[in-house]
């Protein structure tokens, strides 16, 4: 598939809006291939490294990056959406080298879904989820019945359909969570990144946020690649977990994979207890007051 | 510009469309040609060219009845040539004499009324290069109306500039008279003071800040006139002096004209009580003169003001006066 | 409730401000110093419109067309370039605060004026150009300030201005002081705003910068709507940022210099009226930019007819009239809003 198709698709815009894409082929969406970066002032040692990083997150599966504050996550988070070139190795999706797209393709195909959102001048859910659609526009193109189509569907899944004429700066932080996805979702992309998306949230949110989620990978096909440092959310959600420590990459693979006691316990520098629960999903408890 | 679906253009807006277009189309022409002056009687005079004190050229048609003046000095000139009937309009700070507060008002000489001048008719308007806007003579050109400046940089000029303005405006006898009376008076008043010094002045524009004024100002040729020399010695017409300098210039006089806004002697009385002020020799021993404000109006009363002014300076070179009060210092504010 | 932005709603908006503003020139026309009745106006403009308008008596045409009709359109001229730059720079600088002014033109422009009444003091008609030759310097040392690693960063050029227009400020007023005041007496009414004195440039050369400049900032519209929320945001969106930033500097940039030559600065207006339409029609700038440049019109229209006929014949500076004009009705709009 290259660039230009994605565009030229010829449905009608409500049947594109919910159409849920072609299952993957065989390579994965997302390929991370011995990608590094490293910060480095001028003239001085550098400052952070990420060391080379392998990696997959397929389509239809939600991806964890896991580790502490500090750990790279941020790093790799952006040099997944593209907007930091690796300086060794490859980011992929779907082929293509991310940090070489133009913006406008590169908007088409990876949304991201960032900590804090700020607002300078009041602005409506529906106007600020529609603006998903600007990567779509040519010149000063209104949006179209398809733009709203798609706008709305968006709305629907993200679960914030029911405050759509409402000012942004009146929602609580879970709403506005959930906007700012509804947004994400409008951009139709292939990959869709989170960074520590459940931040803010209190415990139903997180739970409705991830289940969600997963919904959305399944349904739309999307790679969903989520940074945080919940633990126990990421088992329970997450198909696969890249944890990092200090820049590099300790363990990639299934939460019962790389949740061993030993390991998370130097990775997060405190006592925890891992146990695997029936399902096969670990969960982790920390050892609390000092006997 | 932008790309958009058509949509119907009520036919509402289309009329208002119209009339924004009728309306933008001198936009593009320069600012109108000048329109043509309000008809006038069939037999006209030829168009005489004269030009004016800074080489402009100025068209006159026969001589002019209706004058509107854009400066206090020029009208007090005007009402001095006797030409009482013919000024149409004056500025909002024209005051002397009385009469030409009944005038019709045209705004202030920075900024006047265009369209207030131009609804006087003016046969001729005066403006002066001192106090007037070259951007107020242009306007007033583009629409039609002959426009003459004086420029007066000296006591001598001012003479020269009342007798040409009463030869342009048809009132050589007068104007000659007036200015014949005036190098008199000078004359009279240059030989009185031949061979004394100078008094050393500081002529106070402002107190706070304080400002004085240069040597290269119409007000400086004046006090030279008056037998007193300014001490400020910078060149700049209208600078700002700190008191230390003119502490330790120390004048034997502090001149103030009465465009002072305060009573003159309230000021005196409250400068005798401030720090740096208090310590002058003039302010101590009481040597203050006060004129009235004609000082800095470039009109044939300066000549008042020059003769008022050194009585004061130098009272033993003048017989006493005969009346009690020579020119009364007016406090109404004038010009700046 | 949702209000899309669309088409047709854009093109009403427009005609509707565009419906007021005619009114308000029509008006502006006929009150001044000389009083001029409604129908006389009226007709006189129909003739004129048709082309019949030799008929009217000439001091009436002298007044309507030769003095009033010129200033009204320099007043629309600088209000739509001014709130247009205005708008623009709040985008840009993200911040609700800015105005046209905060960049370091108009104390460029200033400064341009200033030297050219005191180098080329027999050409009057030089002072606009001199202005916007300042007001060009002015933007291009800004914009390098404002250089980091390639891109133009709204903070440091933010800082950039804000020190730039200090220090132009200062060198105003260190020239003010210094120079012998007869050539700089006019620069007082400058300084304030003042449309009293007709611009030597023509009127269609001043139209065609405001739309081209205006135009360009127009193409960025959508974009701008998403730079609101961050410039990474708007990136992760599809845009491109650093071609925006620039496109917008420079046309706000031009728009300010051309209102500052022409009219002085007059303040709040690049300020005020973009909030204003903010309040009234959102903040979607494919509508706010055309419907702030006929806001931008109508207020400084009314601002200066009000300074020439209030306290007629004293001229009062159009600057202080903009703020007296437009902050009651500001309040008031903003007191209806939030609720």
């Amino acid at each position: 598939m290259n660039p230009g198709e994605k565009t030229a698709e010829a449905t009608s815009p409500a049947a594109r809006a919910a159409a849920p894409r072609a299952p993957a082929s065989e390579p994965p969406r997302l390929t991370v291939e011995l990608a590094s970066y490293s910060y480095t002032p001028e003239g001085g040692a550098p400052l952070f490294t990420l060391e080379a990083t392998s990696f997959v997150a397929p389509a239809r599966e939600l991806t964890a990056i896991l580790g502490r504050n500090g750990s790279g996550k941020s790093t790799l988070l952006r040099l997944l959406a593209g907007t930091l070139a690796p300086l060794s190795g490859r980011v992929k999706l779907e082929g293509f080298e991310v940090s070489r797209l133009d913006l406008r393709t590169r908007a088409q195909r990876i949304a991201l879904v960032q900590q804090e959102t700020p607002l300078l001048f009041p602005v409506r859910v529906w106007d600020f989820v529609i603006q998903g659609r600007h990567p779509y526009s040519r010149g000063l193109r209104f949006e179209n019945e398809e733009d709203r189509a798609v706008a709305r569907q968006a709305l629907v899944e993200a679960g914030a359909d029911h405050f759509r004429g409402r000012w942004m700066h009146k929602l609580s932080g879970g709403e506005k969570q959930r906007v700012v996805l509804a947004r994400a979702l409008t951009q139709q992309p292939l990959l869709l990144l989170l960074d520590e998306p459940t931040l803010h949230l209190d415990i139903a949110a997180q739970v409705d946020l991830l289940r969600r989620l997963r919904r959305i990978a399944a349904d739309r096909g999307y790679a969903v690649v989520v940074v945080t440092h919940e633990l126990n959310l990421a088992a329970e959600f997450a198909d696969r977990v890249i944890l990092l420590d200090g820049g590099k990459t300790l363990r990639v693979g299934t939460p019962a994979e790389v949740y061993q006691q030993d390991l998370l316990q130097e990775v997060f520098g405190t006592l925890l207890h891992v146990e695997v629960s029936s399902r096969g999903t670990p969960k982790v408890t920390f050892i609390g007051k000092e006997a | 510009m932008m790309r958009r679906k058509k949509v119907p253009v009520p036919p509402a807006l289309r009329w208002l469309a119209v009339v924004a277009v009728a309306a933008a189309l001198p936009a593009f022409s320069q600012a109108g040609s000048p329109a043509t002056m309000p008809a006038e009687p069939a037999a006209r005079p030829q168009p005489v060219e004269y030009r004016d004190e800074l080489g402009r050229r100025v068209v006159l048609r026969g001589t002019p009845q209706r004058i509107v003046s854009l400066a206090p000095s020029i009208t007090e000139t005007l009402f001095a040539l006797n030409l009482r009937e013919r000024v149409a309009g004056v500025t909002n700070y024209c005051d002397y004499p009385a009469e030409a507060l009944t005038r019709p008002r045209v705004g202030g000489p920075i900024n006047p009324d265009l369209e207030q001048i131009v609804s006087l008719h003016p046969d001729l308007v005066v403006a002066t290069r001192s106090l007037n806007r070259q951007e107020t003579v242009t306007a007033l050109e583009r629409l039609g109306v002959a426009v003459y400046t004086t420029d007066p940089r000296t006591v001598e000029e001012v003479v020269a500039s009342t007798r040409r303005l009463g030869k342009l405006l048809g009132a050589d006898a007068r104007g000659e008279e007036l200015a014949a009376t005036l190098e008199e008076r000078l004359a009279d008043l240059a030989h009185r003071l031949a061979g004394h010094a100078p008094r050393r002045v500081f002529f106070v524009v402002w107190t706070d800040p304080i400002i004085s004024t240069g040597p290269h100002t119409f007000l400086a040729d004046a006090l030279r006139h008056a037998g007193a020399e300014s001490v400020v010695t910078t060149d700049q017409d209208w600078p700002h002096i700190n008191i230390e300098e003119v502490l330790r210039q120390n004048p034997e006089y502090l001149v103030f004209s009465g465009t002072h806004p305060e009573d003159p002697q309230t000021l005196i009385a409250g400068l005798r009580k401030r720090a740096g002020w208090s310590s002058l020799e003039a302010v101590r021993a009481g040597h203050f003169a006060i004129v009235s404000d004609a000082l800095s109006r470039p009109a044939p009363r300066i000549v008042d003001a020059i003769e008022d002014l050194a009585r004061q300076l130098h009272p033993d070179l003048f017989p006493p006066p005969p009346t009690p009060a020579a020119t009364p210092p007016s406090s109404r504010g004038g010009t700046r | 409730m949702i209000r899309p932005l669309t088409p047709r709603r854009l093109l009403l908006t427009c005609a509707g401000l565009g419906g007021i503003l005619l009114l308000v020139v029509f008006f502006s026309l006929k009150f001044g110093t000389r009083s001029i009745s409604v129908t006389d106006l009226a007709v006189f403009l129909f003739r004129t419109a048709t082309g019949r308008g030799d008929t009217a008596a000439s001091d009436f045409r002298l007044i309507i067309l030769d003095i009033r009709w010129p200033r009204i359109l320099l007043a629309m001229i600088v209000g739509a370039a001014l709130s247009v730059a205005g708008a623009s720079f709040q985008a840009l600088l993200r911040n609700p605060l800015a105005d046209p002014y905060v960049l370091g033109v108009s104390s460029g422009a200033g400064l341009g004026s200033i030297l050219t009444l005191i180098w080329a003091a027999e050409m009057p008609a030089a002072t606009p150009f001199g202005a916007f030759a300042g007001a060009v310097l002015a933007t291009s040392a800004v914009y390098l300030l404002g250089q980091r690693g390639g891109d133009l960063d709204s903070y440091a050029l933010l800082l950039g201005g804000i020190i730039t227009a200090s220090f132009l400020s200062a060198l105003i007023m260190f020239l003010m002081t210094t120079i012998s005041g007869r050539e700089l007496r006019g620069m007082a009414f400058w300084l304030m705003g003042d449309l009293s004195t007709p611009s030597p440039v023509p009127a269609g050369w001043l139209v065609l910068v405001l739309v081209l400049g205006s135009g360009a900032i127009y193409t960025t519209a959508a974009d701008l709507n998403l730079l609101l929320s961050g410039e990474q945001e708007a990136m992760h969106l599809g845009v491109d940022v650093g071609r925006v930033k620039i496109v917008v500097y420079l046309g706000a940039s031009v728009l300010t210099g051309l209102a500052v030559s022409v009219s002085g600065a007059v303040g709040y207006v690049g300020l005020m009226v973009p909030h204003l339409v903010r309040l009234l029609f959102g903040s979607d700038y494919r509508l706010l930019l055309p419907a702030t440049a006929l806001g931008g019109a109508i207020v400084v229209v009314l601002a200066d007819t009000l300074a020439r006929t209030v306290v007629a014949p004293t001229q009062l500076p159009v600057g202080a009239m903009t703020a007296l004009v437009g902050a009651p009705v500001f309040i008031y709009l903003l007191r209806r809003r939030i609720a």
